[in-house]
């Protein structure tokens, strides 16, 4: 079992993402979500997560997807990172996959700068591959206001990632 | 002095950090004191007192090095002769500063600062000659006698009369106890142990009784066995056992003659270390029956309170439902009753958490005699802090963020405010200056006011400077009142280096202060006449917990502001609003307001003129505002949920809250909000600022369908 990573993985666009089990709260349908003014769109709002005020984060938005309506398979997954709660809202969330961790590769340097500095390396799961996101950057405050280009850097994603 | 057992080794020193700031901060005032009256032994004595215990619990902590420097200065101060040396006072407030430092190197773990220059301080008092006499001895504190009953008395002479010795037992109780009273029955059964317990003192009610407890034990054996029956490691730290009345083999037939003869317990302590004595005396006059919680554990307490209040609304608004599909139902007033009692109850339940929270502003407000001293002493002004109003309670967690801001205001008033001796003498006034601390309750709000009778804000020199930082042009700053114009120092980017010298150095950092009390939904305001002074007024709210809010609808989201920044709410339609430059205003009666429209900008053409509108008259700081609003939706208790700062940096939200029905309503910060409006000017002339509370998304949509609209 030793080496062995537990991810949820959840689909944005095409692409599939993973985040530790671990840092992972639940999983909620979308509820009613209260905007906040003056914050950058990929911050949906507030929502009321059974007496908690949470924050919630359009990881749609944020990765740059055009398809960014709410459907009925739209989930929330509320995450912890260091005593915070927050929501990512993703197309779907699927399944709990277990990789070795020596299927795990470094992001590419690509990822470093920008708005995918949030990705700690790609996993291999049955050929294909997950992205892992770092929980800290993701929530980061000063990581929040940098995105304003969104355009760019979904290309670089999607050409890392079919690079490997 | 204290028993100290290795397991409760770290607990003890987290305790004595914690009261040992007292301490310093008693050591602090009483070396103010001194300073005014030098050589008063009182006070020199008091200063001793207070070296004492900290030698003492240090010692007991294990902290060598403190209670080796107590040690020094509170020998340095019983020499005779040396309380009248005038430098008593500045080793004071050294050594309450080198304590400090101490302190905090020992509960960070780092390097303790040196204290030989100091120690060669302190035995230079000692050495310098005595300029006086000492006027005989220190005096006795004599520890109040207790008095027995006639028939506690009676008790004693029958147990006499049997036999048996009589003992008085008095027992110190570990003040680091954790539960005297636990401790102190404990103790009692120690003594019934040794012998027969005929009389306690003090009433375990009383505060006293964490203190000390007095005992008549009646016993046939010797007094060692009650001493160590009652002496209990960490409860009992000091046990007295005198012979009160001796066996007496004969029967005294005149027993109650005996009675009146037994001899009064004058002294329960033998005063075998006076000081300790003093001290004892000392604590008793300033604890009373106090209980330390960790802040977080009340905190905890209130959001459940506010869960509750959550509960509540739920309630409610399931109970009208069920009024109005069952209108019939007798049930119905059950509801109600059962609904207004646990109402009521929640009220005082919610007030009483609010009342722990509360602590008054003395907390804050005794360290600036101090720190007006300090700053005095380096821009050589001649100031004299008045402070008033200390007893007024102001919520824990306002007073810690407003420590900053303020001491930041006192210093501003000490070192800018008020002018040179010289200078004041010219301009007429008494060389000393007077620096103002005041506190009060006004309605829902805490003031509190700092105020110097010093020169006063320079209104021409903050006009230029404004002028010359882009706030205004030139013509709009001349139809600028003068308050108007003083409120520019609360501007970010206004308080420069070289400002410090331009232009009276105010407005250092104000903006910082502003910062703070944004953060905190707290206003500021100045007033000032020139020659004559200045007043910063700060408004704090009574809580951060929980208001009372008016919700409102702007472009289908629901939104809150407190209910006490409401003046008015009015209608008007479109027609009355009037746009004035960039800005909008709206006559109402006979005053202009500037409007705050939050959503859309102004509807145009014919429809647009009837459009009705409400408006929300608010006041923020000094100022009206009318707040055009889309529709009311009503009155409410908030509970007040921060949002996730980290990922929101907007300062237009103070915080949310959930209503009955599970919606999430956004509170809006109203300074910071009227902030935005006359901060942001739009570019074009001509067009006005609105859609505050829109979002990116809205904005896209409400240009789509304009553009679709004209398509």
């Amino acid at each position: 079992m030793k080496g062995e990573l537990h991810i949820v993985g959840f689909q944005v666009g095409r692409e599939t993402y993973g985040v530790p089990i671990t840092s992972l709260h639940e999983i909620v349908r979308v509820p009613e979500i209260t905007a906040v003014p003056d914050a950058p769109d990929y911050l949906e709002g507030v929502i009321n997560l059974r007496g908690k005020i949470v924050s919630v984060m359009d990881l749609r938005k944020r990765f740059g997807e055009k398809q960014v309506d709410l459907k009925k398979q739209n989930r929330i997954l509320v995450v912890e990172h260091a005593g915070r709660l927050a929501g990512l809202i993703v197309d779907s969330a699927s399944e709990v996959l277990k990789i070795p961790a020596e299927d795990v590769e470094a992001p590419p340097a690509v990822f470093q700068e920008g708005g995918l500095n949030c990705v700690t390396g790609l996993g291999k799961v049955k050929g294909r591959l997950v992205v892992l996101l770092d929980m800290s950057k993701l929530m980061a405050a000063g990581n929040l206001q940098q995105t304003s280009n969104p355009e760019a850097k979904p290309k670089a994603e999607t050409r890392g990632a079919a690079a490997r | 002095m204290n028993h100290s057992s290795d397991e409760r080794g770290a607990e003890l020193r987290e305790l004595f950090f914690e009261t040992s700031q007292e301490l310093l901060q008693a050591l602090n005032d009483e070396a103010l004191k001194l300073e005014k009256k030098p050589g008063d032994e009182e006070i020199v004595r008091s200063i001793r007192r207070t070296a004492h215990t900290l030698k003492g619990d240090s010692a007991a902590c294990g902290l060598r090095e403190i209670s080796e420097l107590a040690h020094q200065f509170e020998d340095a101060l019983s020499v005779e002769g040396a309380t009248a040396n005038a430098a008593v006072a500045e080793i004071a407030f050294q050594v309450t500063d080198v304590f400090g430092e101490m302190i905090s190197a020992y509960r960070k773990g780092s390097k303790l600062p040196s204290t030989t220059s100091l120690s060669k301080k302190i035995k230079a008092l000692t050495s310098a000659p005595a300029v006086r006499k000492s006027r005989g001895k220190k005096a006795k504190s004599i520890a109040k006698p207790s008095e027995w009953t006639e028939y506690e008395k009676l008790s004693m002479t029958q147990a006499q009369a049997s036999g048996m010795a009589v003992y008085h037992v008095v027992a110190k109780i570990d003040p680091h106890c954790a539960m005297p009273i636990a401790g102190r029955q404990l103790i009692q059964n120690g003594a019934a142990a040794a012998g027969r317990v005929l009389a306690i003192r003090p009433d375990p009610k009383s505060p006293a009784a964490v203190k000390q407890v007095e005992l008549v034990v009646a016993t046939s054996g010797a007094p060692e066995q009650i001493e160590a029956r009652c002496k209990i490691p960490t409860i009992a730290e000091e046990v007295s056992v005198e012979l009160m009345l001796a066996a007496v083999e004969i029967i005294d037939p005149a027993v109650n003659a005996a009675a009146q003869t037994i001899p009064d317990p004058a002294q329960p302590l033998p005063s075998k270390s006076e000081s300790g004595a003093a001290e004892n005396s000392a604590v008793q006059s300033t604890t009373e029956n106090i209980l330390r919680v960790e802040a977080g554990r009340i905190d905890n307490v209130l959001n459940l309170v506010g869960e509750l209040i959550i509960g509540k609304s739920m309630l409610q608004q399931a109970l009208s439902e069920f009024s109005k599909r069952y209108p019939r139902e007798l049930l119905r007033s059950t509801f109600a009753d059962a609904m207004a009692f646990q109402a009521r109850v929640l009220n005082d339940l919610q007030r009483s958490v609010m009342k722990i929270r509360m602590v008054p502003v003395d907390q804050l407000f005794r360290r600036f005699p101090r720190i007006v001293r300090d700053v005095a002493r380096q821009c050589s002004r001649e100031v004299e802090l008045v402070v008033s109003g200390q007893d007024t309670d102001l919520d824990k967690g306002i007073l810690d963020a407003i420590a900053e801001p303020l001491t930041h205001m006192v210093r501003n008033a000490v070192s800018h405010g008020i002018e040179s001796p010289e200078d004041r003498r010219k301009a007429g006034k008494a060389a000393q200056g007077t620096v103002r601390l005041n506190a009060y309750h006004q309605g829902n709000q805490v003031i509190v006011e700092v105020s110097d009778d010093g020169r006063g804000l320079d209104a021409q020199r903050i006009r230029a400077k404004a002028i010359e930082l882009g706030f205004v042009s030139p013509d709009e700053s001349s139809r600028l009142s003068d308050s108007e114009v003083t409120d520019f120092i609360f501007r970010p980017g206004f308080s420069t280096a070289e400002q410090v010298t331009e232009v009276s150095g105010r407005g250092v950092g104000m903006d910082v202060v502003q910062s703070v009390l944004h953060r905190l939904k707290a206003t500021i305001t100045v007033e000032t006449r020139p020659g004559q002074g200045t007043t910063f007024r700060l408004k704090l709210p009574l809580t951060l917990a929980i208001i009372k809010a008016l919700l409102f609808w702007v472009e289908q989201r629901l939104y809150a502001i407190p209910l006490n920044a409401v003046v008015e709410i009015a209608r008007t339609t479109e027609a009355e609003v009037h746009q004035v430059d960039n800005y909008e205003v709206l006559q109402l009666r006979n005053q202009v307001l500037p409007v705050l429209r939050l959503g859309r900008p102004q509807l145009v053409g014919e429809e647009g003129k009837t459009h009705k509108l409400f408006v929300l008259v608010i006041t923020v700081g000094e100022r009206k505002y009318g707040l055009i609003v889309d529709a009311l939706e009503g009155e409410e208790e908030l509970v007040i949920k921060a949002l996730d700062d980290q990922t929101f940096s907007t300062d237009l939200v103070s915080g949310a809250s959930i209503l009955g029905d599970g919606r999430v309503v956004l509170i809006l910060n109203l300074p910071a909000v009227v902030e935005h409006f006359a901060h942001s000017r739009p570019q074009e002339s001509g067009r006005v600022h609105s859609g505050l509370l829109l979002t990116a998304t809205d904005r896209m949509r409400f240009a789509m369908t304009q553009a679709g609209g004209r398509a």
